[in-house]
């Protein structure tokens, strides 16, 4: 097999097990009991969003993938932030919130 | 590092980041540069030696080795059949010798990205940092754990 | 021959990492309390999402691209905690269910005294 075979087919693997692990942690999403793990899900979700596209700059070559990656990340830790944030300020204003 | 030296290293980065060395580029990161050091001068703090780079370095080695160890501990605490009996769940806290800003976070950072660890709070008098422990073996072992290893490496960056 | 060798050994990080966040995701599912969920995410998910950039720095072959890879990673290694301990102190305020699952929490008996789990 050449190098560029194992390219495209470790490629492929890892999109399938990055789709995976994407659609598990939609699971915690919908189940989550509290907010604060719906947060934790959907953080955990922008990096594999983040390691999903980065493949895909692989597999196509195309580089301008990895500034999308980037910046997904960027925003995935500023709403990740803000969210933890407003969890706090409920709490403030909401002292026995624990449902 | 001194302003200067941020300088460059801050034009050195920019012109990796966009990828083409030229001289209007480096120019143009030394500007950005600039104004970056002017907007933060206040919270850079006093110049440092260059001698320390040997400690971050190590620091840097350290960290990279037990970040590595964490996922694959965790890792196989997530893929154990039984989890009741693999997590031991528990917060400790955890004495800070150090005391600046820079330096707890630092610290914890660190705790969080190393195995079974992760902080979760810092008392108001800063005097202890609260830590969640996933497998929680003695109070004391972990605390010599932390203290020794990196509280001691984090001291000697900033010493 | 060294192509050849970078490129086994990037589809080898892009597996690890890939690997990596998929343990993190079933941990998120399977662990017990937002606490210990927290590891699985901040950790493995941390290592996964750093090793599919570096995996890209290793496959571009382009300085400048490889650059912006690994500052990235170093990014998602700076914020990852970051994001962690903020989200921890938050919930930590805010849900009591989970406190019973811990051997000992010396944080509630800070605030709470003789209330040890």
């Amino acid at each position: 097999m050449s190098a560029a075979d194992i390219l495209s087919w470790s490629t492929l693997i890892a999109l399938i097990i990055l789709g995976l692990a994407l659609l598990i942690s939609v699971v915690r999403i919908i189940i989550g009991p509290t907010l604060g793990d719906r947060v934790l899900a959907l953080d955990l979700m922008t990096v594999i969003a983040m390691g999903l596209v980065g493949t895909i700059a692989i597999r196509t070559g195309l580089m301008l993938y990895l500034d999308i990656a980037i910046a997904l990340a960027l925003l995935g830790f500023l709403a990740t932030v803000a969210l933890a944030r407003y969890i706090m300020s409920r709490a403030a204003t909401q002292p026995d919130d624990a449902p | 590092m001194n302003p200067a030296m941020t300088v460059v290293v801050l034009a050195l980065i920019w012109a990796a980041i966009t990828g083409t060395f030229s001289g209007l580029n480096l120019l143009l990161g030394g500007a950005i540069g600039i104004l970056a050091v002017l907007l933060l001068r206040r919270s850079l703090g006093p110049p440092r030696r260059f001698r320390q780079l040997r400690n971050i370095a190590s620091l840097t080695v350290l960290f990279l080795y037990e970040l590595g160890a964490s996922a694959v501990r965790v890792a196989i605490v997530v893929l154990t059949p039984d989890l009741k009996s693999a997590l031991q769940p528990a917060i400790i806290a955890f004495p800070l010798t150090v005391k600046s800003d820079a330096e707890i976070t630092l610290l914890a950072n660190l705790i969080t990205l190393t195995p079974g660890t992760l902080s979760v709070d810092v008392s108001e008098d800063r005097s202890l940092l609260y830590v969640h422990a996933l497998a929680f073996g003695t109070r004391e072992g972990l605390i010599a754990d932390i203290a020794g290893g990196f509280e001691a490496k984090v001291r000697e960056v900033y010493s | 021959m060294i192509v050849d060798i970078a490129t086994y050994a990037g589809c080898l990080l892009l597996l690890l990492g890939a690997l990596f966040s998929l343990v993190a995701a079933i941990g998120v599912v399977r662990l017990p309390d937002l606490f210990t969920r927290m590891h699985a995410a901040s950790k493995a998910g941390a290592v996964g999402g750093g090793l599919v950039l570096l995996a890209v720095a290793l496959l571009c072959f382009d300085v400048g691209v490889a650059m912006r890879a690994i500052i990235g990673v170093v990014f998602l290694l700076l914020t990852t905690p970051v994001s962690a301990h903020l989200l921890a102190k938050a919930s930590y305020r805010t849900s009591g269910q989970y406190r019973v699952n811990m051997v000992v929490d010396e944080l509630k008996s800070k605030s709470s005294q003789n209330h040890r789990a």
